[in-house]
């Protein structure tokens, strides 16, 4: 079929008239470059048997040839690689791959082509790749593992390529709410939604499936005299005329989780919304995931049918007998045209029938129950075929395709059949994944041989042949009450009734777990090749629970959980080792039921939008001035400000220095926490909080404080203003504003509810401005005007005042970080960028300098003012030097665990100022400390140097560090050993202020 | 030197988008509402009450609702404490509200400590689900309700105003403002497909 023709012409296998496709819409595609076309409404699965492609892959392991087994999400063997470039996917089942006109599709696992597969010799290897054959094969010698053993088999196994380019489309994610869940709209999900739609519940039906219905659509039964996908169809129309009820087509509910208001619970959904189009349409995402919260769910996933156990079963054109009917049904293709039905349920025969309907000649219907109802069989006579009951298919044999099965009757001859296809049918395995999402343990059912939900999760319900029933009578009734039951559990209704009726059907089931007979590679986990001889080689080995099981033969580990298959498996080793089924017990699904791609999981939080950025009211003022930002948290803020001939980053933060520290400059500190503190008890509040007096801070002033965890290790530090009597504004470090927040909310709503104390963050509403230099008085003076008196005498330093200015509410503070005469001035935030811009025009006759917060860390080291790297939550006040400060008079939080002997132990760590012997050197911060001539060891660390910075006003590195007993060694030469960015620097231990001791600057 | 008034920045300005053709969602910068918290003194809820409904005719709401009178509206967003917001005055509110309310309750003035966006559009509610964990439901959440809650990782709180007279839902935002450009970025892709407008 190499010729792309249009319509049929190319599809040999397509049935003329029937079937839910569009013939009207032609679409060519290419599968490993052969060009082929299809109709809208194929898979690519349907379309590539349409044109009478078999063989559509190799297998995980011994590379054999694999065709398309089921038409679901569930299958195992049809994994296709689709698309090209950016948008190359790997492991696509072709069965739920919706077919686009241009789509590319490639097969998996092989080289150099399909059909002739190198790696198939591995098949002759098989005595040697059997369950366990890593522990047993590549064990020694030990160094050849990383070497040759595992990319050697890495190449050998696995499935597809992934594409090493990034993913050019979006992603996005949804919250959904509803009264009433339904999961799968096959019939029973169908007459749950119009129940629960009927009686008044908002609801959300899903189903993985383009077209609604379910099996409905692949059967021909009618219900009410309609057919079933008419019914379907009808039924649809019904609930989209609804605006309380939301269908989303294309999605899969892959988990259950807690969590929803009132009883609800959260689902994870994720609906393929582009994945059937070439490209997403503009402003589309490619896939979207929902969190669903609903108060009550119907699990309606329908059953999947179980294959059987038997030499050769994997062979191409062995397919699933329900498979068998959608593709004849739905999409009116002929998997072959010789068939045969090897089956051990009652509905398994449905196949044979359809097929011989659709003109394809059935060689053989072979049940492996000894007794079969006389319908059936009189049914079966109608279409002239031979039918041997009590027998098994022992082998299936064919090069690249089936082409031939055996047979034996009971205790009799082995009969062969030439066929090109063979639909099996093993009974029906309830899809109840999320049943065991929380928790929830399965029950067996022996009537049909097959798990049933157990306890289910909280206000979760199971219907038709998710719960066991098989018939499409019960699937309607079960439906209609699990949704008339949903609806009456969170009190609303009335439902109106249901009335729809389809006939009974036979769906006898009888559990056939493997044929014995067999002595050809007989695959029970298609997906990771794993056999009935691997089953056995556990059960002989020891390996006999489930879990087990599972781990030593890959048993149920595929992308597909075992869904289908896992149950024979268990079988197998139930009989092997004398157990039921129920003593065995099975494995848990867990999600996903289906496999999410980590990009919808990411959502548009993607690159920068990983998480949210803060920005400062003057941020695009620092980009006219060329500001380099850098992140601070969530925060970004400028690190310096290069001039157009500046190119190094330390001459640009050593003119910085120099300007503040010789004339004026001006930074925006506005990303510190304030938090706006009222109340009678304000003040007794904050004595409560910092380890020093705030009750006795007069009002108009500032004090600089400390507060402790509970656990006596520094929380955070900053400056706390006095505007009133019973009002503070307390300052924060920018990294700590919101922990700070919530401990003092702690502390208000539990520690100490009867004070009178209100708390609120106000960082946002204030963009604050630190001005600070010699010049800054001078500064001020020409911005403020006659506004405020900012003299020595009248403003001195740790004053502060709130006044209007120009129109707008504006606060100064007298505090300084970098040691100088500085300011800093609040304004609201939406008058920030006015703001900054009068404060730089105000400076232009001294030639104002902006800096950033590599300036502020450079002079702030000068000063030895400790930051985050000191307040690193492991030191304690006294470690940092700050013991005096700690009150005798009061109780505050910390007090009493700051006392505990390990954190006032004399060896303790003590802040210190190191400077290099050598003047050249530099520093590097997390450098351990080391006496002279020590070996750096662990047992010989002293301590290590939390900051450095390069000291434009000294002319040389100075750093602050942490050293055991460090105040005590003052003028002691030691070393800074920093084996990760090299260098090992004899340094001088110094006081941590380099700077201005006395603080005369400050107070000038 | 010479003192000119400040000129204030709104939040939202010139911020980027991409948007489908239509106007499914709609969206108005708020800038210089009048927006304070309070929070009640301890024992003065009632003397707070009272206040609240002799000075502006509102009745302070208990949970999370919001009441309004002519300009001015009371949301509440935790026990004791309200978001207040006047149509006009900007940050000279929060200072007439202190002088009128100061002696109840904790007032601080927060213009411009909030961006406010107000959203409208036949798909406003569409957009929405993609940013918050909250049902918007008309049923479920009318108007007057507030809640405080997160979206798209930005802590935001959002009210319900009247429909429109087409019957499009009406909502306001507010989220701390230096998340501006962050959370217009949320919104504007969470809108794209439905045709974002700014400026309404």
């Amino acid at each position: 079929m190499n010729s792309p023709e249009l319509g049929a012409a190319g599809q040999p296998n397509r049935l003329p008239s029937t079937g839910l496709i569009d013939r009207s819409r032609v679409l060519p595609f290419r599968f490993d470059g052969t060009r082929y076309t299809g109709f809208a409404g194929d898979t690519l699965a349907s379309a590539l048997l349409a044109a009478g492609v078999r063989l559509v892959g190799r297998s995980f392991k011994y590379h054999r040839p694999r065709g398309i087994l089921t038409a679901g999400s569930e299958e195992p063997n049809a994994l296709v690689e689709l698309r090209g470039g950016a948008r190359r996917e790997a492991n696509t089942r072709a069965t739920v791959a919706e077919l686009f006109d241009g789509l590319e599709a490639r097969s998996q696992n092989r080289w150099p082509s399909l059909s002739f597969d190198v790696g198939a010799l591995s098949s002759l290897l098989s005595p040697v790749l059997i369950a366990g054959f890593y522990y047993k094969t590549f064990m020694w010698p030990a160094a050849l593992w990383e070497k040759l053993y595992e990319p050697a088999i890495r190449r050998a196994a696995g499935l597809g390529r992934a594409t090493h380019e990034a993913d050019p489309d979006t992603y996005e994610k949804a919250y959904a709410f509803c009264d009433v869940l339904i999961i799968g709209a096959g019939a029973a999900g169908l007459t749950a939604a119009l129940g629960a739609a009927s009686g008044g519940a908002r609801v959300i039906l899903c189903d993985e499936d383009f077209v609604l219905g379910g099996r409905l659509n692949s059967e021909r039964q009618e219900i009410d005299g309609l057919a079933g996908h008419a019914w379907a169809r009808q039924v649809e129309a019904e609930l989209l005329a609804n605006p309380d009820v939301r269908i989303l087509r294309r999605t899969t509910v892959f988990g259950v989780y807690d969590g929803g208001m009132s009883g609800a619970r959260t689902f994870g959904a994720l609906e393929r919304v582009s994945d059937h189009l070439p490209i997403p349409p503009s402003h589309q995402p490619r896939q979207r995931l929902w969190r669903l919260i609903a108060k009550q769910a119907v699990l309606a996933s329908g059953a999947l049918e179980r294959p059987l156990v038997f030499g050769g079963n994997d062979r191409p054109g062995i397919m699933m007998a329900s498979a068998v009917r959608t593709f004849v049904n739905r999409f009116a293709v002929v998997p072959g045209q010789r068939a045969a039905l090897f089956t051990t349920t009652d509905d398994g025969w449905k196949s044979a029938f359809d097929l011989a309907a659709a003109g394809v000649q059935v060689t053989a219907i072979i049940d492996a129950r000894g007794v079969v109802s006389p319908e059936l069989l009189k049914a079966a006579k109608g279409i002239g075929t031979r039918i041997l009951c009590g027998a098994q298919v022992v082998d299936a044999r064919g090069t690249r395709a089936l082409e031939r099965i055996t047979v034996r009757e009971i205790a009799g001859p082995l009969s062969h059949f030439s066929v090109d296809t063979l639909a099996m049918s093993g009974g029906w395995n309830p899809s109840i994944g999320l049943c065991t999402h929380l928790g929830g343990r399965p029950r067996w059912s022996q009537q049909i041989a097959a798990f049933v939900p157990g306890d289910t999760p909280r206000g979760m319900t199971v219907a038709g042949a998710a719960a066991g029933s098989f018939s499409l009578a019960d699937a309607l009734r079960e439906g209609a009450l699990a949704g008339a039951a949903a609806v009456q559990a969170i009190g609303l209704g009335p439902v109106k009734p249901f009335g729809a009726r389809a006939s009974d059907e036979a769906t006898a089931v009888w559990p056939l777990w493997c044929v014995s007979e067999s002595r050809a590679k007989s695959f029970v986990d298609f997906q990771n090749d794993v056999t009935r001889e691997d089953v056995a080689l556990a059960a002989r080995e020891g390996f006999r629970s489930v879990e087990l099981l599972k781990r030593y033969t890959t048993l149920g580990m595929a992308t597909d959980q075992g869904r289908a298959s896992s149950i024979n498996g268990h079988a197998i080793m139930a009989a092997l080792t004398e157990r039921t089924i129920p003593e065995l017990g099975t494995t848990t699904s867990r999600p996903p039921y289906t496999p999410v791609a980590v990009a919808a999981l990411a959502g548009t939080h993607r690159g920068k939008h990983f998480r949210p950025t803060r920005l400062c009211a003057a941020h695009g003022w620092a980009q006219e001035r060329g500001a380099t930002f850098m992140e601070s948290g969530e925060w970004l803020r400028a690190q310096w400000f290069a001039l157009p001939s500046e190119a190094d980053w330390l001459s640009i933060v050593t003119r910085e220095v120099n300007a503040v520290r010789s004339n004026v400059g001006v930074c925006d500190v506005s990303t510190l926490g304030k938090i706006d503190i009222q109340g009678r008890d304000a003040a007794v509040f904050l004595d409560r909080l910092y380890i020093n007096l705030f009750s006795s801070l007069p009002v108009g002033k500032v004090r600089y404080g400390l507060m402790l965890r509970e656990d006596g290790l520094v929380m955070d530090d900053g400056t706390s203003a006095r505007l009133a009597a019973h009002h503070y504004l307390m300052s924060t470090t920018t990294a700590n504003a919101g922990r700070v927040m919530r401990h003092l909310e702690y502390a208000r709503q539990v520690l100490w509810p009867q004070l009178d104390v209100q708390i609120c963050s106000v960082s946002e509403q204030w963009a604050q401005f630190a001005v600070a230099g010699p010049n800054a008085r001078q500064l001020l003076e020409r911005l403020l005007g006659d506004t405020i008196d900012v003299s020595r005498s009248a403003f001195p330093y740790l004053a502060c005042a709130a006044f209007a200015w120009r129109g707008v509410p504006a606060r100064l503070f007298r505090i300084s970080f970098s040691g100088e005469l500085a300011y800093e001035l609040a304004v609201p935030s939406r008058y920030g960028d006015a703001t900054i811009r009068a404060i730089m025009q105000a400076g232009e006759p001294f030639g104002v300098t902006p800096y950033g917060i590599e300036a502020l860390n450079a002079m702030r080291i000068e000063k030895g003012h400790v930051t985050g790297n000191e307040l690193n939550g492991t030191t304690t006040a006294a470690d940092l030097g700050f013991a005096p400060m700690m009150s005798k008079k009061k109780d505050f939080i910390g007090r009493v665990l700051a006392r505990r002997p390990g954190l006032s132990h004399p060896d303790r760590p003590a802040l210190i100022g190191i400077k290099p012997i050598d003047k050249s050197a530099r520093l590097y911060a997390g450098a351990h400390l080391l006496t002279l001539g020590a070996l750096p060891t662990l047992e010989n660390d002293q301590g290590h140097v939390t900051s450095v910075a390069f000291s434009p006003t000294l002319g040389h590195w100075i750093g602050l560090g942490l050293l055991a007993r460090g105040r005590a060694r003052l003028r002691e030469r030691i070393r800074a050993h920093s084996p990760v960015r090299g260098g090992d620097v004899e340094v001088e231990v110094v006081s941590p202020v380099f700077y201005d001791r006395e603080g005369a600057r400050l107070q000038s | 030197m010479s003192n000119p008034p400040l000129t204030a920045r709104a939040p939202f300005t010139g911020l980027p988008f991409s948007s489908a053709n239509g106007r499914g969602v709609l969206a108005i910068d708020r800038d210089g509402l009048g927006i304070a918290t309070i929070l009640a003194h301890k024992g003065q809820l009632n003397a707070l009450t009272n206040r609240v409904r002799e000075r502006f005719g509102i009745e302070l709401p208990r949970g999370p609702y919001r009441a309004s009178a002519g300009d001015v509206a009371f949301a509440g967003i935790a026990p004791g404490s309200w978001l207040v917001t006047s149509e006009i005055d900007s940050h000279r509110f929060g200072a007439s509200l202190k002088e009128g309310l100061g002696a109840m309750a904790a007032v601080a003035d927060q213009s411009s400590g909030y961006a406010v966006l107000r959203l409208t559009g036949p798909k406003l509610r569409e957009a929405l689900a993609k940013m918050l964990p909250v049902d918007l439901h008309p049923r479920s959440f009318r108007t007057g309700d507030v809640v405080a809650t997160l979206a798209s990782h930005v802590g935001a709180t959002l009210w319900r105003l009247q429909d429109t007279t087409d019957g499009s839902p009406v909502f306001e935002v507010a989220v701390y403002r230096s998340f501006a450009a962050s959370f217009w970025h949320s919104l504007a892709s969470s809108a794209a497909e439905f045709g974002f407008v700014p400026g309404g």
